[in-house]
């Protein structure tokens, strides 16, 4: 039998190969963008620049811990070691060939993070870690190419918009204006931070992704493009899996070599 | 007999081997004495807050938050006198000189663990007969030995019973079972389920193996009471205690090990997939045009246990790594979407570990209530749809919380937890299943 190689998602066209390589932790994200860490610190809004992190218990080392073959084993993240708080960022993606869907958030986080907290719901994705820990993963998820600035939102609270028609100049709805489009440099720029408390100085996070650019980069099947339906190895696996799951409930020992 | 011819090779929470083709039913909750014995401890232990008494005599206050009755109090020395108690409970509960009975006098006589005898259990249906036998021979044995009167009788049973029989459970009261009252518990069956994960992880004290091992022998053997693990879906269930629960092969720990220091929860996807195609669990079926294949199985109970050890390990890894057990959710949805794209085969117990996760992730992150995933049973509506595959994740992702979460396992147990720590069985369950099962596999 051929080596197994991990296949991470099925699929045979345009968008199926770009979830592949999101989730595929081996490949390297492309940089669009710099965001300095402190300007990242400051759109999520946790704590001040340069300030020492919070803490939720003492740090491992001082507490002690139980006596566990897991704890012993598993390597506990640098945030859990210093017992940062858990904290979080959350994104809102446009149903306009966003670069992510909210569902590939959790699939591409959990494959390329360790110890995240994931969760998708209709219009947002938390992700949460260590305060420290997160202030990594944050950079990455805001600096390439998963990372719209016009049609990803950086909101904690008040997220609506992913599913509302674009604004004149290409932005998605923010009913807290969090970002704005400077028509001089042609950036977007938060004047506020992800829960809307303003800034003392707004943060650039470049130039919008050009519309044909991230139609070659999304991962959304929409029918302007590539309709779900046209990638029918996707349809023959939720089928197939739908099928499976279903007769394995009536009795699993029926389901044999299928 | 036997009626499968599975073996599997028994070890340690330490990755140690302890025996070697050993037959799967030697785990199983009809045949494994430990098993049986941990069920049976169960509902025969009870936990005894012999201060809590004290404080409530002395001030009045019985019957549960902001419940005090002005004017009433008792000065008595409980805890002091707490080895003439224990002598008079056991009396009182003693069937015959030589049962089973037994009263241990804990942390200086503040706490006492009371076994109540299998004689006396057995001549009732309901296992409450543990709390409520405990609860009436402490209040007899609090009247006798302090001679209290019979103007103060009724503050001393409201402050052993609580507020019961006004509230259905024990209000307020000083003795506890681990397992609920009948009233509380969801459906037929589910007694062994309504146990909060922060008890499993208390008496365990927070060692990840045997509080999944634990929680998973009451899950499973609760499915054996619920009518899910019966016929077609015994095996299902036998396997997933032994391969999840009682790290069979050693499958939880290779894998926990194997990334232990980098691996995200999707290296242990791979790592569960890996294994099981190199165990022959699963093969390749057929190649899709974009070259993604098709995995098949024949035997897809099988398949179920090998993932469902892969999500244990994958909590171990991603709750540990971060020391928080908020992540099991997360886990508990991702890993199941993660390992079906991998192998186009169902992911644990067929996608109900997946829908856990989501109605989990909802009720343990605070917009909707609920509460962190200490509270959370195989009892609970949020959480009672996967038969036997969720709860003891969430038990061990409770044992390797560093100290994340405002209620912490020890304020939400209480007593109870610590003090049924004192039960070997129930504390290290792993090696004394592993005994048992040894013991009895060539009758199996």
């Amino acid at each position: 039998m051929a080596t197994y190689k991990p296949q991470l998602y099925p699929g045979n066209s345009k968008v199926a190969a770009n979830r592949k390589k999101y989730m595929d932790p081996s490949y390297k994200l492309e940089k669009l963008r710099t965001v300095s860490d402190d300007d990242i610190v400051r759109l999520m809004g946790h704590r001040v620049p340069g300030e020492a992190y919070k803490s939720v218990h003492p740090p491992l080392e001082e507490m002690g811990e139980p006596s566990c073959p897991i704890r012993e084993l598993v390597e506990a993240t640098p945030g859990a070691k210093a017992g940062d708080r858990i904290r979080y960022i959350q994104m809102t993606d446009s149903v306009y060939f966003t670069p992510l869907t909210p569902y590939m958030r959790a699939w591409s986080g959990h494959t390329r993070y360790r110890g995240v907290d994931i969760g998708v719901l209709s219009g947002r994705v938390p992700l949460e870690a260590r305060e420290r820990d997160l202030e990594k993963v944050a950079k990455e998820l805001v600096e390439t190419e998963i990372f719209d600035p016009a049609r990803c939102g950086i909101r904690g609270a008040t997220v609506h918009g992913h599913s509302l028609r674009l604004d004149e100049n290409g932005l998605m709805f923010d009913a807290l204006r969090r970002f704005q489009f400077d028509k001089k440099t042609g950036e977007v720029v938060y004047v506020k931070d992800q829960i809307g408390v303003p800034l003392d100085k707004p943060i650039s996070v470049g130039k919008p992704i050009k519309e044909e650019e991230l139609r070659k980069r999304t991962s959304e099947y929409r029918v302007e493009d590539v309709a779900f339906r046209t990638d029918k190895e996707v349809i023959n696996f939720i089928e197939r899996l739908h099928m499976l799951r279903t007769e394995a409930g009536f009795d699993p020992n029926r389901v044999k070599g299928i | 007999m036997a009626k499968y011819s599975d073996k599997v090779d028994l070890y340690d929470d330490r990755g140690r081997v302890f025996a070697s083709k050993v037959p799967l039913e030697a785990l199983s909750p009809l045949q494994n004495p430990a098993i049986q014995k941990i069920v049976s401890f169960v509902k025969q232990c009870v936990s005894v807050n012999l201060e809590g008494v004290e404080k409530s005599l002395a001030t009045g206050a019985v019957g549960g938050k902001s419940c005090i009755i002005n004017g009433r109090s008792l000065k008595l020395d409980l805890v002091k006198n707490a080895g003439s108690i224990a002598d008079t409970i056991k009396k009182t509960l003693q069937v015959s000189a030589d049962d089973d009975t037994d009263v241990k006098v804990l942390k200086g006589g503040k706490h006492l663990l009371v076994r109540v005898p299998a004689k006396r259990m057995n001549a009732g249906v309901e296992y409450t007969t543990g709390a409520t036998s405990t609860a009436a021979a402490l209040c007899c044995a609090i009247v006798d030995n302090f001679n209290v009167g019979i103007w103060d009788a009724d503050l001393v049973h409201a402050s052993v019973w609580g507020r019961y029989p006004q509230t259905m459970e024990m209000l307020g009261g000083n003795v506890s079972s681990l397992l609920s009252v009948p009233q509380q518990n969801e459906g037929m069956g589910y007694a062994l389920r309504n146990v909060p994960c922060a008890h499993i992880a208390l008496i365990t004290r927070k060692n990840a193996m045997n509080a999944a091992a634990l929680s998973s022998i009451m899950e499973q053997a609760a499915m054996f009471e619920m009518g899910d693990a019966i016929g077609d879906f015994e095996r299902l269930h036998i396997l997933g205690l032994a391969y999840q629960g009682l790290n069979a092969n050693n499958l939880v720990y290779d894998i926990v090990k194997a990334n232990s220091k980098t691996g995200t929860l999707g290296d242990v996807v791979i790592s569960t997939v890996k294994r099981a195609i190199d165990d022959g669990v699963i093969k390749p079926l057929a190649k899709a045009p974009s070259g993604y294949i098709n995995y098949t199985t024949d035997d897809l109970n099988k398949w179920n246990a090998y993932a469902s050890a892969g999500l244990l390990a994958g909590t171990m890894v991603t709750c540990g790594a971060a020391r928080s057990m908020q992540h099991t959710p997360s886990v508990f949805i991702y890993f199941n979407d993660l390992i079906e794209r991998e192998t186009s085969l169902p992911g644990v117990d067929f996608g109900r570990v997946e829908g856990t996760g989501v109605e989990m992730a909802f009720f343990s992150h605070s917009i909707y209530g609920g509460g962190n995933p200490a509270v959370f049973a195989g009892n609970h509506i949020v959480t009672r749809h996967s038969k036997g595959f969720t709860i003891p994740c969430v038990a061990a992702a409770v044992a390797l919380d560093a100290g994340t979460t405002i209620y912490t396992p020890e304020k939400i147990s209480g007593t109870i937890g610590e003090v049924l720590s004192e039960v070997a069985e129930l504390r290290e369950p792993l090696k004394y299943v592993n005994e048992a099962a040894v013991a009895i596999k060539g009758g199996v």
